[in-house]
């Protein structure tokens, strides 16, 4: 029966091939996933063994708390002479390794917008890991050099004037040598070298270093040497061989960027669920094709389990050529995605494609589990086909009482989605706990509304046939009688892509709600004025820029905002530490909940206002105290003497002092600076030379007016939204095949009626016609479907955010858009399926068995 | 307008299929004419040309060589939007099986030819055709609720409400019982005594080609009789000697 299998198979292959076509691009997208994730790991891997591999111990600041821009605490230079005089010390040096900026002569940006860039100095001996390909090292206050990656990238040439910023304003060197680090790819990160002296006083770190790399004299190991030098080390001070630093910094950036492999897993399982409506469709319908076949099987004496076996076998088979192909595709859609993270800015480190058996073993079961189940229910049918079958076309259709089954299970599973997903709202527990609730709620909810569906079939394809039968009278009836003539069919192929379109909608409803909610927040929360922030939008601005900003005419007073992570003493949890300068008060409107801005200005000390969502997430109200861990491993203790609303996101959650930030958190720079204008200067021309001397000599900074403050922010939110978009494609992409297989499928089935249309005087044309309006009545179903889960959804998972300031706002515009754009995706399914059956001879047709 | 009425002229047609050793003379070089107002049958065994010689005197199929015009074109060498319209505005189909579209009712299926060509149905007309093919009381079923009998009565209706210059049906009983048969027969020839319709019809069944005005006989892809038909028994005995 295999080999039967086997034969019918190969007897229907291009059916096969369209159907293994949606376990290829599922299992291409995960097995890609995978694939760049343990590439971009790999490259990481590569990037820090080889950086300290002439490096026998590594000491650094111990860092209890990470912070968003990555920066590390500092030691103090005076440690160095200590390890020198440490035995078994060949040779020892300070470094330092900072995020900073880079420009080229003309002042534009070098490297890519969002990708780190690093001021390091340069190392003597062997513990310089990086090679010098061109030039020197810098040897002089004036010199640099820079990864040969963005030389290229920015056609710098040796000889070159470039900009450095670090922690002051930009300061100009000359282009003396281009490096390189193993063969890796840095990806978009970028490393600028200058000699020690230089690195301190660019970065701020006079006195003090980043990191002393140590190498060993000859027979003395790098393990023996580390417990002698830790052993004269003060505390806060963390020693490590280069391999353990290597491995720990291997495993900071795995665990830093796991979230990345979810991300682009969960869109991989997206495609896939989407194919498995697509495989369950091809079978249903061949086995539906077949029963005069299965008929005569049986009346041979073919058992009800050699049919089945039968089926299942072809869907293996399929499945495992699919999950195949689909694996060798892998290693194209991880350089895809690749490429699409680096349009959006994300530009990580690759080095040769790395293939894990893990992927090959998921990948595999994936296709063939995924092929299997969705045949499951197709075969289990063909098993009901009885011999008589083979003589009268019988069409096993499930019964009134079966579907009447079919449509109680499903609304009940549409229930219980729901709930699903408003426990994991409203319930407690953790965020993954909540989140895996919300997610496993949508799927349930998802399958349940495609079971109901082919009772929703007839309705909805008479509403989205009607413009159609007003266009075109004839042709817009068939079709619409067309699509509804079967309608689990027509169901199951809209179903699919309803699912892209219902995470398309929740993705455009909810990032509208997110930008009205910005600039809701801009517009009540602003009082106007200019704001001079880092030009990537999160990163923070060299000092100075705010003592610039003041000597500008017209302006009458700054206030700065610097920020620091922090941990609760005791529950550990995050606290985002803001420290705003008095008269905050000017530029901000903060809604008191405690407190007023008399305790803003007042504020001391050992003092702190909290955010209301911070205060009643550490049951912490005005007069209690608490302790925080701070980066410099500090845990100063607080007194509450405030609360405000947190809607307000930029001040964080814990407001201090910055003297206190300073002295406790070692943070000095700005994150964002409020200009308030003289009330007689015109704001436009204080803007403009703020604009022309800030950006000159800060060129990481920009100056923006409230308008354009919010576009910003609009701007990061749609970069987001577009990512998604982009990864949501291929969902759709399938769910178009699956238009495309199913019309392919039915025309064959109705190749007799074609004829006798095409012989009763009707013209390919109107033939063509007929098929793409059934496409675009299918995918408007589909989409009208996915449109209304999809703002259901939003809707539902905006309630909780309200306190937050988040609102919802329907953005009808881009819902109809969507419509008309998802009716246009159907005539592109329809275009190979309509041009086949306008080209069917009408003789052949009309003798066709 | 032909001459002497002559609505089809086939001249010299042959239908050859395949190629070398292997090939089939499906037709050997047919001509005749089929005049207007008249009921033609098309007998022969099977294997004999008779569906072949259908389809090229419809144009749905191409000859070899010869010519065939039909309401005075010179159809062999219309394209494929040419012959659709020819197909649309001159002819009238009846197949053996129901060729009926099963989501259109009784008359949306009855009037299909003039909503494709885009004309308005003239409902006079209409109401006749219900009525000559006794179908009034089932205008709005859809085929599957209609019998046998009763879904060829449509198709031989849709095939008159065009009003074409000629019906060719192919087998149009050949799937019926012998009442029902006999209900389609009357009607085609109806067709041609009251509405002064031409048809030709290709049939195994002697009862059926004793209807017709005229009565061609193929074997092996020549014709070897042209006559009145007679009746059915003299039929059986005609095919009888060219067997
Ligand atoms: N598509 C084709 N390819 C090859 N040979 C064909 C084809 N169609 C018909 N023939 C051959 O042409 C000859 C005439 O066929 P045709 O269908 O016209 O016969 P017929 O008289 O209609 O027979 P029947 O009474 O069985 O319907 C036969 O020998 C047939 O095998
Ligand atoms: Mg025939």
């Amino acid at each position: 029966m295999t080999s039967l299998a086997l034969k019918s198979l190969w007897a229907r292959k291009v059916r096969a091939m369209t159907t293994a076509f949606a376990v290829v691009i599922g299992v291409a997208f995960i097995a890609g996933s995978y694939i760049l994730s343990d590439t971009i790991f790999a490259a990481f891997d590569e990037i820090f063994s080889e950086s300290l591999s002439g490096t026998s111990v590594v000491i650094t600041a111990k860092n209890p708390v990470e912070q968003d821009n990555g920066e590390v605490p500092t030691i103090s230079a005076s440690l160095l002479q200590q390890v020198q005089k440490t035995p078994g010390v060949k040779l020892a040096a300070g470094a330092i390794f900072t995020p900073g900026g880079f420009f080229d002569s003309k002042g534009e940006k070098i490297g890519s917008k969002f990708a780190p860039k690093f001021i390091s100095s340069t190392l003597p001996g062997k513990l310089e890991a990086l090679k010098y390909i061109e030039g020197h090292r810098p040897r002089g206050p004036t010199e640099a050099s820079i990864d040969k990656a963005a030389a290229e990238a920015s056609h710098l040439e040796l000889g070159e004037d470039i900009e450095l910023i670090g922690q002051g304003s930009a300061k100009k060197f000359q282009l003396v040598g281009f490096t390189q680090l193993g063969s890796a790819s840095f990806g978009g990160t970028s490393i600028a070298q200058v000699t020690l002296p230089v690195a301190q006083a660019l970065t701020h770190k006079v006195g003090r270093f980043d990191q002393i790399s140590v190498a060993a004299v000859d027979g003395v190991s790098p393990a023996l040497l580390k417990r002698r030098i830790a052993a004269e080390m003060p505390s806060g001070v963390r020693v490590e061989t280069g391999t353990e630093s290597a491995d720990r910094a291997s495993e900071e950036i795995r665990d830093n960027l796991s979230f990345l492999q979810t991300f682009l897993l969960v869109f991989g399982f997206i495609a896939v669920f989407v194919g498995s409506f697509l495989i369950f469709n091809t079978f249903s319908i061949t086995v539906a094709q077949r029963v005069t076949e299965f008929g005569m099987l049986r009346t041979l004496g073919a058992s009800r389990r050699q049919i089945l076996s039968t089926v299942l076998s072809e869907a293996v088979a399929i499945g495992l050529f699919g999950a195949l192909v689909g694996i060798a595709g892998g290693f194209l859609i991880a350089l895809l995605l690749n490429a699409l993270l680096e349009a959006f800015g994300v530009d990580l480190p690759t080095t040769s494609l790395v293939m894990e058996s893990r992927t090959i073993v998921v990948s595999l079961l994936v296709g063939v589990v995924v092929t299997f189940v969705s045949s499951l229910i197709p075969a289990l049918r063909s098993t009901r086909v009885p011999p008589i079958a083979a003589l009268n076309a019988f069409v096993p259709t499930p019964s009134r009482r079966r579907r009447l089954i079919y449509a109680g299970f499903s609304i009940l599973l549409g229930v219980a989605g729901l709930a699903m997903a408003v426990a994991g709202l409203v319930g407690g527990g953790g965020a993954g706990t909540r989140a895996g609730l919300i997610g496993a709620g949508a799927l349930v909810s998802v399958i349940a509304v495609s079971l109901f569906s082919p009772r929703l079939v007839p309705p909805l394809a008479t509403v989205a046939g009607w413009p159609l039968e007003r266009l075109r009278r004839l042709t817009g009836r068939l079709a619409r009688e067309n699509a509804q003539r079967n309608p689990s069919r027509t169901a199951v192929t809209a179903a699919a892509l309803m699912i892209g379109l219902a995470l398309v909608t929740f993705v455009t409803v909810f990032a509208a709600g997110l930008k009205s909610s910005v600039a809701t927040v801009v517009d009540e929360n602003f009082a106007g004025g200019l704001v001079i922030q880092n030009s990537d939008g999160f990163s923070p601005i060299p000092n100075g820029t705010a003592t610039a900003a003041r000597k500008v005419p017209g302006v009458e007073s700054v206030a700065t905002i610097r920020s620091a992570q922090a941990k609760v003493v005791g529950s550990g949890a995050g606290a985002r530490v803001t420290a705003p300068t008095p008269n905050i008060g000017e530029s901000l409107n903060i809604e008191w909940k405690q407190g007023g801005p008399e305790a803003l200005r007042g504020l001391g000390d050992g003092q702190a206002i909290l955010s209301d969502s911070f205060a009643s997430s550490n049951g912490l109200e005005a007069g209690d105290s608490f302790r925080l861990l701070t980066q410099t491993s500090k845990r100063p203790s607080f007194e509450v003497t405030g609360v405000f609303d947190s809607k307000l996101n930029v001040l964080g959650s814990v407001l201090i002092t910055q003297p206190v930030l300073a002295r406790d958190f070692s943070q000095t720079q700005d994150t964002i600076d409020f200009v308030t204008t003289e009330s007689g200067a015109d704001a436009a021309t204080v803007q403009a030379i703020l604009t022309k001397g800030v950006e000159v000599a800060f060129p990481t900074a920009e100056v923006l007016n409230q308008e354009e403050l919010k576009e910003s922010r609009e701007e990061q939110v749609n970069t987001l939204v577009n990512l998604f978009y982009a990864l949501l494609a291929l969902a759709i992409v399938i769910s178009l095949f699956g238009i495309a297989n199913t019309l392919a499928l039915s025309i064959h089935e109705r190749t007799r009626e074609l004829g006798m249309l095409r012989a009763i005087g009707m013209s390919r044309r109107q033939v063509r016609t007929m098929i793409r309006y059934e496409a675009v009545i299918t995918a408007l179903i589909g989409a009208i479907l996915g449109m209304i889960l999809g703002v259901v959804f939003a809707a539902l998972i905006a309630q909780p955010l309200k306190d937050e300031g988040f609102t919802l706002s329907y953005p009808i515009v881009s819902l109809v858009a969507l419509l008309v754009l998802a009716g246009l995706a159907g005539v592109l399914a329809a275009i190979l399926p309509a041009r086949r059956a306008s080209r069917l001879d009408v003789l052949e047709s009309l003798q066709y068995e | 307008m032909s001459l002497n009425g002559q609505v089809v002229v086939a001249t010299d047609v042959t239908r050859r299929y395949g190629v070398g050793d292997a090939a089939v003379n499906a037709l050997a070089g047919i001509s005749t004419a089929f005049e207007r107002d008249r009921f033609t049958a098309i007998m022969g065994p099977s294997g004999s040309g008779k569906s072949t010689l259908m389809h090229i005197l419809a144009g749905l199929d191409k000859p070899t060589s010869g010519t065939v015009e039909l309401d005075g074109v010179e159809i062999t060498a219309l394209d494929d939007g040419e012959l659709t319209k020819l197909r649309r505005d001159k002819l009238g189909f009846v197949f053996q099986f129901f060729n009926l579209l099963p989501v259109l009712t009784a008359e949306e299926n009855l009037v299909l030819p003039l909503s494709i060509a885009g004309r308005k149905p003239d409902q006079a007309w209409v109401d006749q055709l219900v009525r000559t093919v006794n179908l009034e009381d089932r205008r709005t079923h859809r085929p599957s609720e209609l019998s046998g009998g009763q879904q060829q009565r449509v198709a031989v209706a849709r095939a008159l409400v065009s009003k074409p210059a000629v019906v060719f049906a192919d087998e149009p009983t050949g799937n019926l019982d012998s009442k029902s048969s006999a209900g389609v027969l009357d009607l085609l020839r109806q067709a041609v005594d009251e509405f002064g319709q031409t048809v030709i019809m290709v049939t195994h069944d002697p009862a059926a080609a004793a209807h017709a005005d005229r009565l061609i006989t193929l074997r092996d892809g020549e014709l070897v009789h042209d006559a009145s038909p007679g009746s059915a028994d003299e039929v059986i005995e005609l095919m009888k000697q060219i067997d």
